[in-house]
């Protein structure tokens, strides 16, 4: 087929700025009594400053795992069992905690789904605010105020006075989801991880807080990663994104080469499984089945027993990530499904 | 909050009326008659009959217990049947020791119970986990007397190193503080363990949350992480089982000031009950509901403190 194989993210992606955050062959691995688990496996990827990476997949498929793996805080039996994660140039896996610590919440940070309880109820939100503040800067005691107010203002709160001395229950979820944004961003990180930031929010929050992380990169320059199950996200903010199925990327593309021209069959079928406001269909297709649980992964291709192209050399045969196009590529056997340039 | 505390307040009066009632059954359904204690041995039955009379012990036990109420409306608590000291005064006098024991005992069984469970949550599984819970189980486990009765076995007789009866001065005097160790270890033992089980499982909860996992992606020290994240929420649970407890710890304080002759109340209505001396018996029971019910406001007041969430509901 003449594709060429790669170990990381295809050359063409490289962009031509040193990028932020270069993760290659990551493995994060779990203890279980049923033996050891992989909910990511070899995964690599990069993004530069000022852009976007949203990875997307179904629930289970390792995302949020991967996010964790990222930020170092992969909750125990798990661990990083293996690859690397350059963050800046510098080495996070294997880092000791306490170098580790220094560099979370301060160089990356990271916003989570659930803004209703990603706070502590029993502090008031300018604590919290002061207090990655001060894990990480050193600003005099008086200044810290200041500086929570002004990162609260930085994220369009109304009144940030007024709300530094509220506690979390008393503001709404978009609220919340603003101030978890503000406390990441205190300490001006390179890299922002954001896990399913909207997933909990009404639809019209969720476009404000999207517009305000992509005002917020354009102020700051910082890389996001942005983990979602929702492509329509994706095609708002991200330049860039990695389809991820049962702890693998099966796709890497610029985001307009994912909406126009997908490759991986999994790819097109959530594509399939998402509606569009200019067609009229009269029923979505779903794609059948569900990701396999990582203690019963198939014997080749992962997505075999669920793609409709699926053949014997399939479930044989595992297919690594290659490029199709320029900046594209698939871990199919049978892409592209078509000739490219 | 004031008026939070005024409606608790408030709530407690048809508690107490409660106490009051069962209190006074009580001691009828004892058989012992006071009269006859108050006359002694060789008294005839005309003297008997005279003293139930001046009691007011004739008349009918509905018109006794409103008679009584009264009384105690204008802080009349009676005199004692046996030896006529106002019970007022005599509670009064045992107050002030059973206090100080009690405070004694939370003063070092309610951190180090704290600390202990916070310890176990934090190796969860380690061996230091499961030596505090064993230490924990046997603390609940043994029964306050016999923890009681084994240090003054130990530190009372086999190494005489403290006393173990009587209060012997006021805590600032070191005579005074050496005589409260003894009973403020045992009756602090049995609340150790309650209080390391519950913190351990209140603080593993909080550890799980996702307000804590936001706190670990800030960078903060694990240090900080539990103690300012996870233990401030956790003391919520604690505060509610300490509060209970108290009322458990007032019943140890009965068989604690018993077994150290400490002059406190335990040990008044232990003797007026075992010498059918009503108005004493019911005097102690009044104050041991009182403190009671204070207990649980202060709670109450706690969870204010310790839950912005519930001070906003209660109110200005």
């Amino acid at each position: 087929m003449g594709v060429m194989t790669l170990a990381g993210p295809p050359p063409a992606l490289a962009p031509a700025a040193a990028p932020v955050l270069a993760v290659r062959d990551l493995v994060t691995t779990f203890e279980t009594p049923n033996g050891t688990i992989r909910p990511v496996d070899g995964v690599s990827l990069a993004v530069a400053p000022g852009r976007t990476l949203g990875i997307v997949g179904e629930s289970g498929c390792g995302k949020s795992m991967l996010s964790l793996s990222l930020m170092g805080l992969v909750p125990p039996p798990g661990r990083v069992a293996g690859g690397s994660v350059r963050l800046e140039g510098r080495e996070l896996v294997g880092l000791p905690a306490r170098a580790l610590r220094a560099v979370r919440g301060n160089r990356v940070a990271m916003i989570f789904q659930e803004p209703m309880t990603s706070l502590n109820p029993v502090h008031t939100v300018g604590g919290q605010i002061v207090e990655a503040i001060r894990a990480h800067r050193r600003v005099p005691a008086r200044r810290l105020r200041a500086e929570a107010v002004e990162a609260l203002r930085q994220v369009r709160i109304p009144a940030p006075e007024r709300r530094f001395d509220e506690y979390p229950h008393q503001l709404s979820g978009g609220m919340r989801q603003r101030v978890m944004i503000a406390m990441a961003l205190a300490c001006r990180p390179a890299l922002l991880i954001a896990d399913e930031p909207t997933t909990a929010l009404d639809v019209t929050i969720q476009a404000q807080i999207l517009d305000l992380l992509r005002d917020l990169q354009a102020e700051t320059g910082m890389a996001i990663v942005l983990i979602t199950h929702d492509l329509g996200v994706v095609a708002q903010v991200a330049d860039e994104v990695a389809v991820m199925y049962a702890g693998r990327i099966v796709e890497h593309a610029p985001v307009g080469a994912i909406f126009d021209d997908p490759q991986h069959p999994y790819t097109i079928g959530l594509l399939g499984s998402m509606p569009r406001m200019e067609e009229d269909v009269a029923r979505l297709v779903a794609i059948g089945g569900t990701v396999p649980p990582p203690f019963r992964l198939p014997p080749g291709c992962r997505f075999a027993p669920r793609c409709p192209f699926g053949d014997a050399a399939c479930r044989e045969r595992d297919p690594a990530l290659a490029a199709v196009a320029d900046g594209h590529a698939a871990a199919c056997r049978k892409a592209p499904v078509e000739a490219h340039p | 909050m004031l008026r939070h505390v005024l409606q608790r307040l408030l709530l407690a009066v048809p508690v107490l009326l409660g106490v009051l009632l069962v209190g006074f059954l009580l001691m009828q359904v004892v058989p012992n008659d006071p009269a006859v204690v108050r006359a002694g041995p060789t008294a005839t039955q005309d003297v008997i009959e005279g003293i139930r009379r001046d009691l007011g012990l004739d008349r009918p036990l509905w018109l006794q217990f409103a008679l009584y109420l009264g009384r105690l409306a204008r802080g009349d608590l009676g005199v004692s049947i046996i030896n006529n000291m106002p019970v007022l005064e005599e509670l009064g006098n045992t107050i002030g020791p059973t206090l100080e024991l009690m405070l004694a005992s939370l003063a070092w069984s309610v951190p180090l119970g704290i600390g202990l469970g916070t310890v176990g949550a934090c190796w969860r599984g380690g061996l230091l986990d499961r030596a505090i819970m064993m230490v924990s189980v046997a603390g609940v486990s043994v029964p306050v007397f016999l923890l009681g009765l084994g240090l003054v076995w130990l530190l009372g007789f086999t190494f005489p190193v403290l006393p173990f009866s009587g209060r012997a001065g006021p805590l600032w005097t070191l005579e005074g503080l050496a005589g409260i160790i003894l009973p403020a270890l045992t009756l602090g033992g049995v609340f150790v363990g309650p209080v390391a089980r519950m913190t351990r499982s209140a603080v593993l909860d909080v550890l799980g949350a996702d307000h804590v996992r936001t706190a670990r992606a800030k960078g903060l020290s694990e240090t900080a992480v539990v103690l300012h994240h996870a233990l401030r929420n956790a003391l919520i649970p604690v505060v509610t089982l300490i509060g209970l407890q108290i009322g458990f710890l007032l019943g140890g304080a009965v068989v604690v000031e018993s077994i150290f002759s400490w002059p406190g109340i335990g040990r008044l209505a232990v003797g007026a009950i075992l010498s059918s001396d009503a108005p004493m018996a019911q005097g102690t029971i009044i104050i041991l509901s009182v403190g009671f019910i204070l207990v649980n406001l202060a709670v109450d007041v706690l969870y204010a403190v310790l839950d912005p969430r519930i001070r906003e509901a209660s109110g200005p």
